[in-house]
């Protein structure tokens, strides 16, 4: 178990900035998810930690201790790659064994630890089989097995649901989570998806472009994003952005204009949360132009003066029809409003529909 | 209407029969192709292996050829025919089995009391050429032969060294120029692919001076030097596509789990390209094992002969051709190439140059 700090790393492939300097402190015994779209340098940071990838500049620290030079080998973390990178020329026990082989384990005591990890992730009827005789799942219970034996006091998972069909992904996020709690390992989950890493973690760290753009607990980055690109990462659907050019209290998008509370100039981007939109007998007028049913919810596309949005329902039966003609109405609280050229949150402005608009009935 | 009407009328019996009579006709295609094309190259070796066993004092028994054919080819068309229509594989088995039996008990039948291991004496007599009827008496300067078991430890020694070195080298190599980037690293791939291109006999003159000026003219050492170096450009270039086949993820998963690279790479990346290491070291040995062209121009004195220059010696030298002998020679130098392939068979089919299969 460690604290990890991060401090100014950063990581360059010649002049290609992997990883801009980044300052970062996960706690001991914390789930943390660094989230993020491919190339961002999630992953890159996850191989600093490590050890396979040496930091261009900046200091990692492992309990106080700077780990910079300490080889991988000799780091104690564990890693569930996203191929799970099982050694295929072994059996399961083999495999689960391999880390242990490489430390100073009392006489008699490894193959007792590997049965022991073997239980906690339920492949202990597959010791004897090889990787390749092994389903998607079981192959990834292996990995775990073989992360966890060692009792890394850093275990590092890159993607490691992603091969994985729909409902195995499902059980399987609770069951690392549980692993998790009763081992009390600081892990550090790399993904894309934002459920994975709502759903999983205490904290998140949501990155683009090597540079990290929020880190905070999953209702924060949904609630209070600091930027447009974590308003748009997190949250499915996708929010609907609707730029245009604020003058002050007014901020015209599309052929319509939205007031607003509070003030801004210049170019901004509103976003609104499908979920946030509800029909209503006032407010913006619209025409419904898709339906998309998703199970416990409807997605309508509706077009609207503003332009198209995304407007989510709850209901498993669509009560509205292509064509048909909807209002729409949001409460100002829940909109989110960005500058438009540095897509930073102005936290204090909000847009709420014009008077003329919401009179129309 | 008219459609739905015209397929109700079809005849679908009629279409399976037709099915059936197509099927058969292309089956029976197959094999007669497959036939033509097999007897021509198993013959060769059949008859080698048949004259060594039979040939008399130089002379070729032709009539027992001719015997022993008229018994080879039905039964290469019967397994044929057994292995293809068979239903079962168990049938096929058995069916294949019997065949090769009454071949065999046919052949001891027609031909087996002719035949005698006389032209094997080779294995046994010191000097073949000495003893030679034809010889008595004459003491020539080139007539003292060497024992074959001489050439035969000589050909070992330069195909188990090859392939030792071969491989040893071009997996280090294959590994370096896989994972590591360094200067001059894709001229340098370039280059091997340019020199594996390059014909190897425009070498040989100048091959023959160095190593006349470096004193390595006439020892198994030089001949051994020149093979191997032109054996690595093509192995390395193999092995470094094998290399390419074993994902990063389990060398970085083996160094986390607390291996050092030199661990990682004996432990996990070398037992993946294992059939490629395999591939490799027989390929070489073969090489070495068969290797004529330099061995001949290299090597002057007798205690030096390999496998491939006996041969020659035999067939040329000695005894206004003996294809007894010759044949007998023949069939020893070709065992341990043949052990080789049955016994690294299912390795060898896995290859497929640049990855790694299965």
């Amino acid at each position: 178990m460690a604290r990890i700090e991060l401090d100014n790393i950063t990581k360059a492939w010649g002049d290609v900035v992997a990883v801009e300097p980044t300052d970062l402190t996960i706690d001991d015994g914390e789930f943390v998810a660094i989230l993020g779209p491919s190339g961002c340098g999630k992953s890159t940071t996850l191989f600093m930690l490590a050890g396979i990838y040496a930091p261009t500049g900046g200091e990692m620290k492992f309990d106080g201790h700077v780990v910079n030079e300490v080889e991988a080998k000799d780091r104690n973390v564990g890693i569930v790659f996203q191929s799970y990178a099982l050694y295929p020329h072994m059996t399961v026990r083999e495999n689960i064994l391999f880390p242990l082989k490489f430390k100073d384990i009392p006489a008699g005591r490894a193959p007792e630890m590997v049965e022991e990890t073997a239980r906690l992730v339920q492949v202990e009827e597959f010791l004897e089989r090889r990787p390749s005789q092994l389903s998607g799942g079981q192959q990834q219970r292996v990995a775990l097995a073989r992360a966890l034996v060692k009792s890394p006091q850093l275990l590092l998972l890159d993607e490691p649901l992603s091969n994985l069909d729909a409902t195995l992904r499902l059980s399987m996020r609770t069951e690392i989570r549980a692993l998790q709690r009763r081992t009390g390992v600081t892990t550090i989950l790399v993904t894309h998806d934002q459920i994975e890493a709502t759903t999983m973690a205490d904290r998140i760290i949501c990155m683009s472009r090597g540079r990290v753009e929020q880190i905070g607990a999953p209702e924060d980055l949904y609630r209070r994003p600091n930027s447009l690109f974590v308003a748009s990462f997190i949250g499915a659907p996708p929010i609907n952005t609707l730029s245009g050019n604020a003058t002050g209290n007014a901020v015209s998008l599309g052929d319509s204009v939205l007031a607003l509370l509070g003030e801004a100039r210049g170019v901004v981007t509103v976003g609104l949360r499908p979920e946030h939109l509800q029909f209503a007998d006032q407010g913006l007028p619209g025409r419904i132009d898709g339906i998309e049913p998703m199970g416990r919810e409807i997605l309508y596309l509706v077009k609207t003066p503003l332009g198209d949005l995304r407007v989510l329902e709850a209901g498993s039966v669509p009560r509205r029809s292509a064509e048909q003609e909807v209002r729409l109405h949001f409460a100002p609280e829940d909109t989110l409003v960005f500058d438009g050229a540095s897509e930073d949150r102005l936290p204090d402005v909000h847009a709420a529909l014009a008077e003329e608009t919401k009179k129309r009935a | 209407m008219a459609v739905v009407s015209a397929l109700s009328q079809t005849d679908w019996d009629d279409l399976a029969q037709r099915a059936r009579r197509r099927r058969l006709l292309s089956q029976s295609a197959l094999i007669a192709f497959l036939v033509a094309t097999t007897l021509p190259v198993l013959l060769p070796y059949f008859w080698m292996v048949a004259i060594s066993f039979s040939a008399k004092s130089g002379g070729v028994a032709s009539s027992l050829l001719w015997q022993a054919v008229s018994v080879l080819i039905p039964a290469v068309i019967a397994i044929a025919l057994v292995r293809t229509f068979a239903a079962t594989r168990r049938t096929k088995t058995w069916g294949s089995l019997v065949i090769v039996a009454v071949a065999f008990g046919l052949i001891a039948v027609l031909v087996g009391p002719r035949l005698h291991l006389e032209n094997y004496r080779f294995l046994w007599v010191r000097d073949i050429v000495a003893e030679l009827p034809s010889r008595q008496g004459t003491a020539g300067v080139g007539t003292q032969f060497p024992s074959v078991w001489s050439a035969f430890g000589n050909s070992l020694l330069l195909a188990l060294s090859q392939t030792v070195i071969v491989s040893t080298v071009s997996t280090f190599a294959g590994y370096y120029l896989s994972r590591f980037s360094f200067p001059g690293r894709a001229s340098f791939l370039q280059s091997l692919l340019v020199l594996h291109a390059f014909p190897a006999m425009t070498l040989i003159i100048p091959i023959f001076l160095i190593m006349f000026w470096t004193g390595l003219i006439d020892t198994v050492f030089g001949v051994l030097l020149v093979i191997v170096t032109l054996e690595l450009p093509f192995s390395i270039f193999i092995m470094k596509g094998f290399f390419d086949g074993v994902p990063w993820d389990i060398e970085m998963s083996a160094m986390t789990d607390g291996a050092s690279r030199r661990q990682a790479f004996f432990k996990v990346v070398l037992p993946q390209v294992r059939v490629g290491l395999i591939a490799i070291a027989v390929f070489s040995f073969i090489k070495g094992w068969e290797e004529y062209v330099f061995v001949r121009t290299l090597l002057i004195e007798k205690s030096n002969w390999m496998m491939s220059l006996y041969l020659f010696w035999v067939a040329d030298d000695i005894m206004g051709v003996d294809y007894g002998i010759v044949a007998a020679v023949g069939v020893f130098y070709v065992m341990p190439s043949l052990f080789l392939y049955l016994f690294f068979q299912k390795y060898l089919t896995q290859l497929n140059i640049g990855g790694v299969k299965g």
